[in-house]
């Protein structure tokens, strides 16, 4: 009998699989590769999750301004490197004329997707009063931002209520810094509301072309695009949200470029995958144990203290960043104006004096629970935490949860939860400025973000001031006391700023990184280029 | 058979409903707030509150489970807040890939096991029995994801022959984006189905009718396909019915491992961030399949049984 479907019979269509089988594996190519293959150069690197929003206004993590960081321009974007710097992009002149007002000229020529016009100074102040009107989660990013005076079509003036430092670290050249088009997005919108992940116009070097959802994002070169040619035609971003799942599609060739996790790393640089280099840049999270100042069991500053020096950092460390991570001196990431050089507990603690300050509180049998999430990295430091405290008679249960729940334990606004957090592992993700590390911790925030229910004028008062201070010297001051001053109440004890690892193909790409290791894509460069 | 047939569709719509609303209640007895993890620090008392009232969170639990099935009557599942997105288009843009992966997986494990078993059946206790039986126990006994890490290890990392990550993209590029992920959960099925075929099977082939057909000289193949497998295949009917929840739950891992799409790796996300109408969707549609496909069995069985077709027909003797 003979088979056939359409023209192609049973034989053919094996004769011709086999050839193609072979030629494959003949050239050594993963048949991934093959059938990702594509003209041009491209980019295949991975992401950990999807955006939630492709809208500025609207945005909640750091992975979508990478992406935003692409589609869309602003006026000063950071420059890749090891320090934290930035450069003009879609201004040509920016300065500070007086600590409230910031005038910029904008280059001409950079276009909008869409039949959407060029960009002007319409463009910017829409942009930025649009998150300020909306009253947008993100609003807090511009800070004082009162209004933007246009002066002609290029020229505008942000005004500020009061003096505002942070602008140039996490607005301008950040997420709430990114230019839409008024014209595109009140079409698209009516009100100039949230549009979403659909963005009405497109005006940095790429273009999204394709989403697939739950597989991969598609950027291409934007036609209009007259600014500086990016280097490669094509980024695709695959989702993989295991890191030990990227790390294998990496060795396996589906991925040129990916972050690997930190407990992968010591075995990773021992045995690189060929033609791979592996980087480490120093994270702006902070992760630390916070404890409840408002707990009976917690109240005395005593019981606190022993806490603090019962806890040994580098053997948490060990134990759950098998050694690749650093010990933290704050809640200020290194390289960060207020960044302290050591903290007040050393990290190793000490068992003696932590005996000394439980003798001076006078309490015995104590039973403590921790709560953390219920990932691997946070159980396992929560369980040393626990050992350690065992050492001075401190008994302490795990309360792993998932984030859903974790997330909301200790708002007063979801119920009573609050009042029986003791321990708690808390991580942050910050920005590259001072205040995203600090502002959580002032009185206004207790039961909202401040869960150790840390109360201190003092606190408030530097808070308020750092903000205005422009002199980097002279602004660290303030912020080494408010660190300070956290540590000697007795409810943190920091932890790390973690680490960010990157892998990437050296016969395929040369990365452009900031200095806390996030993807610059606009800079990355093929090796061939 | 017809009002058998009504009487199974009904309880199958009282299953789902029983299922959804039990869900619903259990999904908000666990503390957690969707408003914490979507919007981070940066959430204010007002902000919270706008996407509590946006996600309909304000509103009483009896309004709400109301306002649920109120929508399902007019085929809406919901609103995604988060995404700005239908939770249907949502749900069905996902549910295809988790549905081709386990139509895949368990369709190669019932064409390797079921002739497998048969021939375990036809030659018990030969070398092949043997073997078949040790390797058949051993691929029961391991997890589907311990076998999709290795498999990926051999056949994606170290021999590079298949992709490891993906769904990739047409038909065909979609064919070898799946063989690994259904290799990793059909394996342990074809251990169960060859098991239980083989089992049914020698039960089968010793009954009296066998017997008889033997005596006519009706060739040993013949009885095998005509007259011994469709009997002996009714309880790999009813465990594929039961398994569709267990393939759904591997699906979860292997979705995670190879980084594929599907409703597995979209609940998980979903619950983790306590996006409710994404969790009560994908709950319902899951729920429908594993009622659908229970229900299937059930109606295939009394098809394939001619002592349940003759019971239904005539009613309880």
């Amino acid at each position: 009998m003979k088979y056939t479907i359409g023209n192609v019979s049973r034989r053919s269509f094996l004769k011709t699989g086999a050839v193609l089988g072979g030629g494959i594996v003949a050239a050594g190519m993963p048949l991934s590769q093959v059938i990702w293959a594509a003209e041009g150069k491209v980019l295949t690197a991975r992401s950990d999750t999807e955006p939630n929003t492709l809208d500025p206004a609207y945005y909640t993590s750091q992975l979508e301004v990478d992406y935003m960081n692409c589609i869309y321009s602003k006026l000063i974007q950071f420059k890749p490197g090891s320090e934290w710097g930035w450069e003009r992009e879609a201004a040509e002149n920016i300065e500070q004329v007086d600590p409230t007002h910031i005038r910029f000229r904008l280059k001409k020529g950079i276009k909008f997707s869409g039949g959407h016009g060029e960009l002007t100074a319409k463009d910017v102040k829409f942009s930025f009063e649009r998150i300020v009107k909306n009253n947008t989660p993100v609003k807090v990013e511009w800070g004082s931002l009162d209004r933007v005076e246009i002066e002609d079509d290029y020229t505008a003036v942000m005004i500020f209520k009061t003096p505002f430092v942070p602008v140039w670290n996490i607005s301008l050249p950040h997420g709430v810094g990114q230019i839409v088009s008024e014209d595109a997005v009140m079409k698209a919108t009516k009100d100039g509301g949230n549009f979403g992940t659909t963005p009405p116009a497109f005006s940095g070097p790429y273009v999204l072309a394709d989403w697939k959802k739950g597989q991969y994002i598609l950027l291409t070169r934007n036609p209009d695009w007259a600014g500086q040619k990016p280097g490669f035609d094509e980024i695709r971003i695959l989702t993989v949200a295991d890191a030990k799942t990227a790390e294998r599609a990496y060795q396996a060739g589906d991925i040129d470029y990916t972050t690997i996790s930190l407990d992968s790393l010591a075995t990773l640089k021992g045995a690189p995958p060929a033609d791979t280099k592996i980087e480490e840049f120093p994270s702006l999270n902070y992760v630390w144990i916070g404890m409840n100042m408002d707990h009976p069991k917690l109240k005395d500053i005593n019981v606190r203290k022993a806490i603090q020096w019962a806890i040994n950092v580098p053997q948490i460390l060990d134990t759950a960043y098998s050694g690749q991570a650093q010990v933290a001196t704050g809640t200020i990431a290194p390289g960060i104006v207020g960044h302290r050089e050591r903290a007040l507990v050393p990290p190793e603690g000490d068992l003696a004096k932590a005996k000394e300050f439980l003798e001076k509180a006078g309490v015995t049998d104590l039973a403590l629970t921790i709560n953390c999430l219920n990932d691997s990295e946070s159980s396992t430091i929560a369980q040393t935490v626990q050992a350690q405290l065992s050492q001075i008679g401190i008994t302490v249960e795990v309360n792993a949860q998932d984030p859903g729940s974790f997330w909301s334990t200790g708002m007063e606004s979801e119920g009573e939860r609050w009042k029986d957090l003791q321990l708690n592992l808390m991580s942050f993700s910050s920005l590259a400025d001072p205040h995203v590390s600090t502002t959580y911790f002032v009185r206004e925030q207790i039961g909202v973000w401040n869960w150790e229910r840390f109360s201190n004028e003092r606190f408030d008062e530097l808070s308020a001031k750092a903000v205005t201070i422009s002199d980097p010297i002279e602004r660290a001051k303030l912020y080494y006391e408010m660190q300070d001053l956290m540590e000697e109440s007795g409810a943190y004890r920091f932890l790390t700023n973690g680490r960010t690892p990157i892998m990437y193909r050296t016969t395929k790409v040369r990365p452009a990184m900031r200095p806390d290791g996030l993807p610059l894509y606009i800079h990355f460069k093929p090796v061939s280029a | 058979m017809w009002l058998y047939l009504v009487k199974r569709i009904i309880l199958a719509i009282a299953n789902i409903a029983i299922a959804v609303t039990f869900l619903f209640l259990m999904i908000r007895a666990v503390p957690g707030d969707p408003a914490a993890v979507l919007l981070g620090t940066r959430a204010t008392p007002e902000m919270k509150a706008q996407l509590h009232e946006q996600m309909g969170l304000d509103k009483p639990f009896i309004v709400q489970i109301a306002t649920f099935f109120g929508g399902l009557l007019h085929g809406d599942l919901g609103f995604d807040v988060f995404s700005q997105r239908a939770v249907a288009d949502i749900v069905f843009e996902q549910l295809p890939y988790t549905l081709e992966l386990i139509l895949v997986s368990i369709l190669w494990a019932v064409l390797v096991a079921v002739p497998l078993g048969c021939y375990s059946a036809m030659r018990r206790n030969s070398l092949v029995d043997q073997v078949a039986g040790v390797v058949t126990v051993a691929t029961i006994a391991i997890p589907s994801f311990v076998v999709a890490v290795y498999a990926l290890l051999i056949f994606a990392v170290t021999l590079r022959w298949l992709p490891a990550i993906g769904v990739g993209i047409g038909f065909w590029d979609g064919l070898i984006y799946l063989i690994l992920p259904a290799f990793a959960i059909g394996i342990g099925w074809v251990g169960y189905i060859s098991r239980l075929v083989r089992a049914s099977m020698l039960e089968i082939l010793g009954e009296n009718h066998i017997r008889m057909a033997r005596s006519f000289g009706i060739s040993e193949w013949r009885i095998i396909a005509r007259y011994a497998l469709p009997l002996a295949i009714l309880p790999t009917v009813t465990i594929l019915g039961v398994g569709i929840a267990w393939l759904l739950s591997s699906a979860v891992f292997i979705e995670v491992v190879f980084a594929r799409p599907g409703i597995g790796t979209l609940i998980v996300n979903a619950v983790n961030t306590r996006n409710y109408p994404i969790v009560m969707g994908v709950v319902l549609v899951t729920t429908f399949l594993i009622v659908a496909a229970t229900t299937l069995s059930d109606v295939v069985n009394a098809f394939l049984d001619p002592r349940t077709r003759e019971k239904l027909g005539h009613g309880k003797r």
